[in-house]
């Protein structure tokens, strides 16, 4: 299995983000606000940025954890890590609701990215150390790789709509996806 | 390892199939283990993207929306099922002594679960109700547990919609010595501490207090541990909020 560093590592005298789903999984109220204090925030940023409306990333969210909830039982730490877990959770939530909707879809993450968050200076400052290693990532990706990524992650495009909003083959639009993960994935673990 | 599956992995691992392709990868995923590994991967590496997303921080009250939200669920009935165990065949006049007493004890039985299906109902409907305060957004203030109660906390929620009182929901409350009692302060810029509700903790995850006063005019709050429901502040203090910010003004 890949191990990806994530931005949110916690520190020893805190659970894990494994206990913590051990303890989710037992029914334990407690885990669950733990780990809406350690991934709340992002996931929030997460169903914002995909929905552009407040609201409607609040709905997301809870709906996410309360699912969360519910599926801890089942959760497999082979099937990735919790974190990546919980936000595939907020992310397919997201992108069900986005793509029920025909008069919005996000602009890639450049545009994204103008349009600035409402964190304050420092932790602006602290955030941005913490997720340059993703972000210049992305960055260092060729153009056509790095619009496929953001166009199905965070616009919510299947692949055979994006090889025809881009007018490319399916097959490039696959190609462009794995070789450009391949470059994250090996950027990220350069980086732990 | 299933080349044409192999193919798909990226794009099922961004959310980027639609339901047909999502269904034939996953019903692969569940018998490949191969697949499986490099799915998982993959799924570490789509977990990091949101980090590039711009933070924005959510409403206050979507933390204490989502405890509402499990806590309602947490609360729904659920009734044991019993099984009973077969008996060999007895002569008629036992068997309906048997009868006689199987219908008592189901009859208690029942009585007992009718009462555990209300409580559990009557808490599932109080968390619904908070759910659906909270929902109407309100004034917030989050009371932070130290000392003996870190860990714990308090979100006091002032709700704006009409005919909700405020309350507090807390958390992860530490069990008190007999005779003690927690007691929720509100705390006015001029430093009067006003006694807005005494309880003592339930023992579960999830509390809810109702404040049987107006919230207006206090900027902060707090809980302090208390040898009397009456009377001035003496005990220590347990939870403290921060000064609010003004409240908005109303709508035009």
């Amino acid at each position: 299995m890949c191990g990806v560093r994530t931005v949110n590592e916690v520190p020893d005298q805190q659970p894990s983000d494994d206990a913590l789903l051990v303890s989710l999984a037992a029914r334990d109220l407690g885990a669950l606000a733990s780990l809406y204090d350690r991934y709340g925030r992002l996931a929030y940023s997460l169903a914002y940025r995909i929905l552009g409306e407040s609201e409607t990333a609040e709905d997301v969210v809870q709906d996410a954890f309360l699912s969360a909830w519910r599926g801890a039982p089942g959760y497999r730490r082979d099937r990735g890590n919790p974190r990546a877990w919980l936000l595939s959770i907020v992310h397919h939530r997201a992108v069900d609701i986005l793509r029920r909707k025909t008069t919005f879809r996000p602009a890639p993450l450049e545009v994204a990215e103008s349009q600035p968050g409402d964190e304050d200076t420092a932790a602006s400052a602290e955030r941005n150390v913490e997720n340059a290693s993703v972000r210049e990532a992305l960055e260092r990706l060729p153009q056509a790789q790095r619009q496929t990524i953001e166009l199905a992650y965070f616009g919510g495009y299947t692949h055979v709509e994006l090889s025809e909003l881009m007018g490319v083959p399916l097959g490039t639009v696959k190609g462009r996806m794995r070789i450009g993960l391949q470059k994250i994935r090996r950027a990220l673990e350069r980086t732990r | 390892m299933t080349d044409h599956i192999q193919d798909d992995l990226e794009a099922y691992a961004l959310g980027a199939l639609d339901g047909t392709d999502a269904k034939r990868v996953a019903d692969h995923l569940a018998s490949c283990e191969e697949c499986q590994r490099e799915a998982a991967a993959l799924a570490n590496v789509v977990g990091a993207l949101p980090d590039a997303a711009p933070l924005r921080q959510p409403p206050p009250s979507l933390r204490a929306r989502v405890l509402a939200a499990v806590s309602a669920e947490s609360a729904r009935p659920k009734l044991a099922t019993k099984t009973w165990p077969a008996g060999r065949v007895r002569p008629w006049p036992i068997a309906l002594a048997g009868l006689a007493a199987v219908a008592i004890v189901l009859g208690a039985a029942d009585v007992d679960a009718q009462r555990r299906l209300s409580a559990a109902r009557a808490e599932r409907d109080s968390a619904q109700t908070t759910l659906d305060a909270l929902r109407q957004g309100g004034r917030w203030w989050y009371m932070a547990g130290k000392d003996a109660f870190a860990g714990s906390g308090g979100t006091l929620v002032d709700p704006r919609a009409e005919g909700f009182a405020p309350f507090v929901i807390f958390h992860d409350l530490r069990q008190l010595p007999p005779g003690k009692v927690l007691t929720v302060w509100l705390v006015s810029p001029d430093l009067t501490w006003a006694r807005a509700a005494t309880f003592r903790p339930n023992g579960r995850d999830l509390q809810t207090v109702t404040i049987n006063m107006e919230v207006a005019g206090f900027d902060r709050c707090a809980v302090t541990v208390e040898d009397s429901a009456w009377g001035a502040r003496n005990g220590v203090v347990v939870m403290e909020s921060r000064i609010a910010a003004p409240a908005p003004p109303p709508p035009q």
